[in-house]
């Protein structure tokens, strides 16, 4: 019988709110490496793309190309901060510099331990997103005040890619994992998502593919929020990636655990 | 389980899928004690270490830490022990100060408390000068002491030393162990394993010698001693076309003995005399010693603790 206990949330204790204070307090130091590294390379996609490339294209979906990029460009940086966090950073910290380890040595338990990197690396996502957002009010591509909501959503995508790149950390054997995640599963996710040009432009099996991983829905929401087209199956959109948000969290925590305590 | 038992252990077993580190260790630990792993590399000291300090789940048998059960109450007792692991584990993206600061937060100690504590273990572990440096810019005896400091820092009522001298230069390890003699003056119960027999006969009131995941021997190392080996060691060297002839001589004479490549040790029990054995043997390289841990070690293992 399938066990449904494994699908029970275990309790979370406070302690996570230190480990998240750790790596603020480490983010503090390092705080001009970490602003070039998430808003820069945001910015220099919007020249390009956006406005490189997007001069050539008259309008899409009857707006400027580069109001139809940006949304995808949030939504594509939310995924892209979490993720390397908690591939390279959280794996490193697992592995060569044995920080969860001796976290351990403590009363914190490895749930604690697995909730509070999560909620850091979702934060360092949101602090992504807000640059970009700050940086895209400039160019005159935010006004609406829906943007509140965007950023809502560009955070629980953070969380659910967050978790993802957490149970990738579960399985890398060594560094290379992560080439291979990064060039094999995250970089054809950006192409197929719809950040570059609409999902209906791609066959039909493409488009099924797509709507599997959170990005499409995020992406589609940001979309439907900034151009005042909500529509009823946005809920639908939320619900999954709810439910990816609470499944890949549960995987984190349980994989994680087994590899802090066996 | 009395009061005054600190750790109990009953039949502990510990598997790493099908390799068994721990093959049914059981002992029980008083507070108040001086308590000593002794074995050579990979015998599963640390992991032993670790049940108790619950890094590590068991896979069968009983373990309770100050009366607490490892496999339900692993956070109470986490909060209740310090723990200073093999590999210092220090968190190497800050200072030493800082390092003390975060540990202190991570045991949700009351902030009010903090300072001061940090502030006195700085002193008593002459880490002030290092407080802003980098962990990397430490060397490995003053990393060693502030691990030892971070260990204490919530006033543990156990203190588990994971062959805290290891690698050490002699400063230091006589720094640790003289720390170790004050800890004891102050009846605190102290776990270390360690490799080093001088360190066990130094600091430990009572051993547990450990070999392939199972204890072979527990006991004051004195005790030990005069069990398993007597009074008095006689070592001498012999080449091998001697070697069976004083084996036999030695067998004749009821001594008890040892070969350990060319080398012979001959444990004299009380009631046996020395001097007939110096009598028998005629090789030049014979040594009347006091019988040590590592003669204990060689019996009952079939190798020499210094080897490893
Ligand atoms: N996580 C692990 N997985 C598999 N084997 C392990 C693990 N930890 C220790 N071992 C093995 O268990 C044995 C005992 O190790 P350990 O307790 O570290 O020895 P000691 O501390 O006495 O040197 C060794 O053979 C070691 O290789
Ligand atoms: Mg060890």
């Amino acid at each position: 019988m399938f066990d449904l206990t494994y699908l029970k949330l275990p309790k979370i204790r406070e302690g996570y709110k230190n480990i998240w204070l750790r790596n603020f307090l480490h983010f503090k130091k390092t705080f001009m490496v970490s602003f070039f590294w998430v808003i820069l390379e945001p910015l220099m996609y919007l020249g390009a793309i956006g406005y490189g490339l997007g001069s050539y294209i008259q309008t899409i979906n009857g707006q400027s190309y580069v109001d139809f990029f940006f949304p995808g460009l949030l939504a594509s940086t939310s995924m892209m901060v979490p993720f390397f966090e908690s591939t390279y950073n959280n794996y490193t910290k697992l592995t060569f510099q044995k920080i969860y380890n001796h976290m351990m040595l403590t009363r914190l338990d490895s749930h604690e331990i697995v909730t509070g990197e999560l909620l850091w690396s979702t934060f360092k996502g949101l602090f992504g997103i807000v640059g970009l957002v700050i940086i895209g009010s400039f160019f005159g591509l935010v006004s609406e005040w829906q943007i509140l909501l965007v950023v809502v959503i560009l955070t629980l995508n953070s969380w659910i890619f967050a978790g993802i790149a957490m149970t990738i950390t579960s399985i890398a054997k060594n560094y290379d994992s992560f080439i291979y995640a990064t060039s094999g599963f995250l970089i054809p996710l950006t192409l197929i998502s719809g950040i570059y040009f609409p999902i209906s432009q791609m066959p039909l099996i493409l488009q099924i593919t797509t709507y599997i991983f959170p990005l499409a829905h995020t992406i589609e929401l940001c979309r439907m929020l900034l151009t005042d087209s909500w529509h009823w199956w946005g809920y639908l959109h939320i619900a999954y990636l709810l439910i990816l948000a609470y499944a890949f969290f549960l995987i984190a925590l349980h994989r994680i655990s087994k590899k802090l305590i066996n | 389980m009395s009061l005054d038992t600190a750790i109990e252990a009953k039949n502990v077993v510990k598997k790493y899928s099908d390799f068994v580190a721990l093959d049914g260790v059981s002992l029980d630990i008083k507070k108040g004690e001086c308590f000593g792993l002794l074995g050579p590399n990979g015998a599963g000291k640390s992991t032993l270490m670790k049940l108790m300090y619950c890094q590590s789940l068991l896979t069968e048998g009983e373990l309770y830490i100050l009366g607490l059960n490892v496999k339900t109450n692993f956070r109470e007792i986490k909060s209740k022990i310090g723990v200073v692991p093999q590999d210092n584990m220090l968190d190497e993206d800050f200072t030493l100060l800082e390092n003390l600061k975060l540990f202190a937060r991570y045991q949700q100690m009351e902030p009010s408390t903090v300072n001061e504590k940090i502030f006195h273990l700085l002193r008593l572990f002459k880490l002030e000068e290092f407080a802003n440096h980098q962990i990397g810019q430490l060397s490995g005896g003053t990393q060693r002491r502030l691990c030892i400091a971070r260990a204490l820092i919530h006033s543990p009522d156990l203190l588990f030393l994971d062959e805290p001298t290891t690698g050490l230069d002699p400063q230091s390890r006589l720094w640790l162990w003289n720390f170790v003699k004050q800890m004891k003056d102050m009846a605190g119960t102290i776990i270390m394993t360690t490799h080093y027999i001088e360190e066990a006969e130094e600091l430990c009131d009572r051993v547990a010698v450990i070999d392939h995941g199972k204890i072979l021997a527990i006991d004051y190392p004195a005790t030990l001693i005069k069990n398993h080996i007597g009074e008095e060691v006689v070592e001498f060297h012999s080449n091998s076309v001697d070697l069976n002839y004083y084996i036999n001589r030695l067998k004749e004479n009821k001594f008890e003995y040892q070969v350990y490549h060319n080398m012979v040790l001959v444990f004299i029990k009380p009631e046996q005399n020395s001097r007939i054995l110096l009598e028998i043997i005629k090789s030049e390289k014979v040594t009347l010693r006091k019988p040590t841990l590592n003669d204990v070690f060689l019996k009952l293992a079939g190798y020499n603790l210094r080897d490893v």
